[in-house]
């Protein structure tokens, strides 16, 4: 009766960087794709942002920095989740993260990252995949 | 256009073009001015109805609507006006002059070029010394320093706040003994140098100002800059602690330090550079910056300093993007905004209360990943506008930096971008040469009109704490940043590389790394530190510092003394957090 | 988590520790995704502790209401610190895109680690979404895991968030001084919803201007109420800017708060739990009698949608709808149509 929805996602900044304009636009353009988006502002931990995002039963976590912390606070994130048997909230992440490190954190389980310059579309798709949201 | 008259005080009138002409004389020539504008108009609507109309049934433009890259619309032609003629005098002036629309100094980049100055710093101190001293055998006139975020917003690098960050996207310092070695072999008194500090402004000053003790120099011989501008930091860029009243206190604690002790240190950069890259326009950023140049002059002036005592140390800072013209209108008229606001508004009398000082960086959300070597090209044009548009220094940025911090070889090019710009341009010969241009000239007015406006609706909104409180002011920044996302992503707005001309690309760029080993070595010389300290007389400064925090004795002094003893820029601001509170999003709304 | 259904997440969200906060979490996205499925959820949980009391919170933007809810969080917190408390943030919806950005959380994030504290971020999904329904449903679940207090607040000021507000135990309407639309809202109706009104940011100009004006209001108000033995309009003293202080605070219905300040918190809390002493017996059949007019119009919706559907596409309907145009048909022998054949196409959709 009531029809299907795209599921909930958490944008996230961890961290002490506070430039948020990558996260902020990202957020409106998912809610432009039917995302309910749940964003925490700037400068949060990552205990937090996990707290949140059980909270909150978002189905994906979008993690943005830009100060070059990612490697480690993207671990962290990750192994809270895992700590809270919440392994199957997907995480992406942006930011300023060099090519190199791409890899890194796909092993690590983000399960995409979009550098700068990744089109909405195509972030709305890649979603759309990775939540398998039906089309 | 949006009327300019909102400052509350009326304009100065029109004046006669020159006193030994008679009134009929005057008169005379007004006629014949409007005479020939008349004709002017004349023929511009003749010629957009016959040869444009015609080409254009044949032809249609590229676009029905051209506008900026701050979205101001833009007409096919530009055709003289009264304004630029008849106003001359009020409106441009002569440089070194009020309204100062055409630049600060009477000669320009005919006496000096601008300073070149690179922002940098990164890991450790030892790492960013080796930079500054690389920086200025290339030939760069003035140091600029990066701090990490864990010293910028006032946490040790042992604090576990800081974890990721010690050394990222600058140098970590954590007490003087960081600052001693960031500027050893480098004498205070020859170079000038900016530090983008902001709430922790107070206790990086004051370690700079006792490193130059330890070279022998006292504080009237420093020169350089803080960049202090804490309302930004709320709006746009995130490095708060305290709330914005304790925060506004230290400011102007700062102003009256050094009008007594640093007399030739600029105290404050007011920065529009970064809320234009958290997405504002043009007209944003010069109405925004200046309505909390607004703040803190009024803050100075309650806590009893003179306006033409202070205002002289005011220096301000804004981004170049690549609209080149508009970035150039832009320029012009926060300067001539910022003289009929401290004429009018606050009655400076001293020029140098009256003109706008400021540098320029090139913009860095500006720069993309895709092609890097293209932003090279990006930087160039930037760095042009900001020297048309007169500024006194100037930072290019490099063009690795969309992916992490520059490398050495990046930086030479970027420096090297300035420097062919002075010598081999042609373009500093002269003084303000887009003057007179239809086109800037009037989207110099249009401009300053949009910008006093905002000014106006701050004032409305009852000044600016209370409409970064309102979160108007981000408000207005995020939507800006929407339409500009969105122009891009519907590609109503091309960027080479981006969404057009795209090329498969390998990532095989080499990019700096901040060494693995900068925390680690970072934390031992802060513990070595606290070890070999005296520990007690740590402890009273601390206790000094506090207790003017609850005071209202000026807080220099006592952070003075703390740095000197070796606490660090944790433990100082630690301190203050407990008697001031910190500062969260949930202050706003 | 593997998919659960809703006895296991009930039972999973009575534990403790870690996966209890999912279980609750998950139940809260069933019961708004599916917010047909509240009476499931309420048949399973009749012996559940219920929170004391659900405040709404609604107002102007500008007024501070995310900061005041983030006080009254830390002043339940501080008074009760066994008790857990919850938040539901209610944003619009995009009316478009089905999309909404939550941000309201932004305020609250400095209780996200403490477990005490149950925040959930609400879209409110337009008028058909069923979010009244849903709301309910998360209150019921925060009872679930214990909390003493549910706050609701609203950021729109839109029918549906006002409504929101209006379902909770009591409304509080929050204004703030030097926020000319303050006034235009209590005309719109916010007057004749709120049980409560906190002039919040009362530490500035125009404060007690504000209060003389709503104190007014209320009491024509009443007056058209013929509701003079009714306690009347009472003013709780919050700090130095009000007149007069009142005696029993559970009859107060005008508060001067600065959230900022913390000024005035601690006696609208103490105010806030004096009514619930009184009422919560009644809230409590309130709140059944509410479930069910709104399970009642949920079915009546839902009747509707399929009436439509059929109305539209049924050949055999709309031949006699067009014959009831023609005036060759009367409209109850359309009715019987459209109900038979709205019954055929469920049982035939459900085979």
């Amino acid at each position: 009766m009531f029809g299907p929805r795209k599921p909930r996602l958490l944008i996230a900044k961890p961290g002490l960087d506070g430039h948020d304009r990558g996260a902020k636009y990202v957020a409106q353009v998912l809610r432009d794709a039917g995302f309910e988006v749940i964003y925490t502002g700037i400068r949060r931990t990552p205990e937090q942002i996990v707290a949140t995002a059980i909270q909150e039963d978002v189905a994906g976590i979008g993690l943005s920095l830009l100060s070059g912390a990612h490697l480690l606070l993207f671990r962290r994130v990750i192994e809270l989740l895992h700590a809270q048997g919440a392994d199957d909230i997907v995480v992406f992440g942006g930011g300023t993260i060099p090519p190199k490190d791409i890899p890194l954190l796909e092993s690590l389980g983000v399960a995409a990252v979009f550098t700068p310059g990744t089109s909405a579309e195509r972030i709305v798709e890649r979603l759309d995949e990775l939540l398998c949201v039906p089309a | 256009m949006k009327s300019t008259h909102q400052l509350g005080v009326s304009r100065p009138r029109p004046r006669a073009t020159s006193t030994h002409r008679t009134l009929s004389d005057n008169r005379r020539i007004v006629n014949t001015l409007d005479e020939t504008l008349h004709r002017i108009d004349a023929a511009h609507q003749r010629w957009q109805a016959g040869p444009v109309a015609k080409t254009l049934a044949k032809f249609p433009e590229q676009r029905t609507k051209f506008v900026t890259a701050s979205d101001e619309p833009v007409e096919r032609l530009y055709v003289p006006t009264a304004n630029s003629i008849q106003h001359y005098a009020e409106k441009l002036g002569f440089p070194g002059e009020y309204p100062f629309t055409r630049g600060v100094q009477p000669t320009m980049y005919r006496g000096r070029y601008w300073t070149m100055r690179q922002y940098a710093g990164f890991a450790t101190a030892e790492e960013s010394n080796a930079r500054y001293k690389y920086l200025l055998e290339q030939g760069t006139t003035g140091l600029s320093v990066a701090f990490d975020l864990p010293t910028q917003i006032g946490y040790d690098s042992d604090d576990d706040i800081s974890i990721g960050e010690v050394g990222k996207v600058g140098v970590a310092i954590d007490t003087l003994a960081d600052m001693e070695i960031l500027f050893a072999g480098i004498p205070l008194d020859k170079v000038s140098t900016s530090m983008t500090i902001n709430s922790t402004a107070a206790v990086l000053l004051a370690m700079y100002i006792a490193v130059g003790e330890k070279q022998g120099l006292t504080p009237q011989q420093l020169n350089g800059t803080i960049q202090n501008d804490i309302l930004k930091e709320y709006i746009a860029r995130g490095t708060y602690r305290f709330p914005p009243q304790p925060s506004l206190r230290l400011i102007s604690d700062i102003f009256a330090y050094c009008t007594r002790e640093a007399p030739n240190w600029n105290t404050i950069s007011i920065s529009g550079y970064h809320i234009r890259e958290a997405g504002s326009t043009a007209a944003q950023e010069i109405g925004f910056t200046l309505a909390d140049a607004i703040c803190y002059i009024e803050t100075a002036q309650r806590a009893g300093l003179a306006i033409d005592d202070f205002a002289p140390r005011l220096a301000f800072f804004f981004a170049a993007h690549s609209d080149v013209l508009e970035e150039v209108a832009k320029f012009r008229a926060a300067r001539r905004l910022y003289a009929r606001l401290m004429k009018e508004r606050f009655g400076a009398k001293s020029p140098k209360s009256q003109m706008l000082r400021f540098h320029t960086q090139t913009g860095g959300v500006t720069l993309t990943a895709q092609q890097p070597d293209n932003n090279v090209v990006r930087v160039t044009l930037q760095a042009l506008a900001a020297v048309l548009g007169g500024t006194q220094s100037l930072h290019t940025n490099s063009k690795d930096e969309a992916l992490a911090l520059p490398t050495e070889d990046a930086v030479r090019v970027a420096l090297r971008t300035q420097q062919i710009i002075a010598y081999e341009s042609g373009v500093a010969n002269t003084i303000d040469p887009l003057a007179g241009s239809y086109y800037v000239e009037q989207l110099t007015d249009q401009l300053e009109a949009e910008a006093e406006a905002l000014i106006h609706e701050i004032d409305k909104r009852g000044g600016m704490v209370a409409a970064i409180e309102q979160g108007w002011v981000q408000k207005q920044i995020e939507q800006s940043a929407y339409r500009y996302g969105q122009s891009i992503d519907h590609n109503e707005r091309v960027i080479v590389g981006v969404n057009k001309f795209q090329v498969e690309e390998s990532s095989a760029m080499e990019l700096f790394e901040v060494p693995e080993s900068t925390t680690q070595r970072q934390v031992d010389r802060l513990q070595h530190v606290r070890r070999t300290r005296d520990s007690a007389q740590v402890s009273e400064c601390l206790r000094q510092i506090e207790s003017a925090a609850r005071g209202d004795a000026n807080l220099m002094p006592p952070i003075l003394a703390a740095v000197k003893a070796y606490a660090s820029v944790g433990e100082i601001c630690n301190k203050l957090s407990e008697v001031f509170g910190e500062y969260t999003d949930s202050s706003a709304g | 988590m593997p998919r659960l259904e809703l006895p296991e997440l009930v039972r999973g969200a009575r534990q403790s520790g870690p996966l209890a906060v999912r279980c609750a979490g998950r139940l809260m996205s069933l019961v708004t995704d599916e917010p047909q499925r509240l009476a499931e959820l309420l048949a399973m949980c009749r012996e559940w502790p219920q929170p004391r009391l659900v405040l709404g919170l609604t107002g102007s933007p500008g007024s501070g209401k995310s900061t005041l809810t983030d006080r009254l969080v830390l002043e339940y917190r501080t008074r009760f610190p066994a008790d857990k408390i919850g938040v539901i943030a209610v944003d619009p919806s995009s009316p478009f895109t089905g999309g909404a950005l939550l941000g309201d959380r932004v305020r609250m994030m400095q209780h996200a680690t403490d477990p005490q504290v149950f925040i959930r971020s609400l879209a409110s999904r337009g008028r058909l979404g069923g979010l009244a329904l849903g709301v309910k449903g998360v209150v019921r679940v925060m009872g679930l895991v214990g909390c003493r207090v549910v706050l609701i607040e609203t950021v729109g000021v839109g029918q549906s968030e006002v409504e929101i507000a209006q379902h909770a135990d009591l409304t509080a309407v929050v204004l703030a001084p030097g926020q000319g639309d303050g006034i235009q809202l209590l005309k719109a109706g916010l007057l004749e919803v709120g049980d409560l009104f906190v002039i919040n940011k009362a530490d500035r100009d125009g404060a007690a201007a504000l209060q003389a004006q709503l104190l007014a209001m209320l009491q024509r108000v009443d007056l058209v109420r013929h509701d003079r033995s009714a306690n009347g309009v009472t003013t709780q003293v919050c700090h130095d800017v009000t007149t007069g202080p009142e005696s029993d605070p559970s009859h107060a219905r005008l508060f001067l708060t600065s959230a900022r300040e913390h000024l005035g918190i601690a006696e609208l809390v103490d105010a806030l739990e004096a009514r619930t002493e009184v009422a919560q017996e009644r809230w409590r059949t309130e709140r059944e009698e509410q479930i069910e007019a709104e399970l009642q119009s949920a079915v009546l919706a839902e009747i509707e949608r399929r009436a439509i559907c059929t109305l539209r596409t049924n050949a055999a309907v709309v031949e006699r709808f067009d014959r009831l145009l023609g005036g060759a048909e009367p409209l109850a022998a359309v009715v019987d149509e459209v109900l038979r054949r709205t019954i055929g196409d469920a049982t035939s959709s459900t085979k």
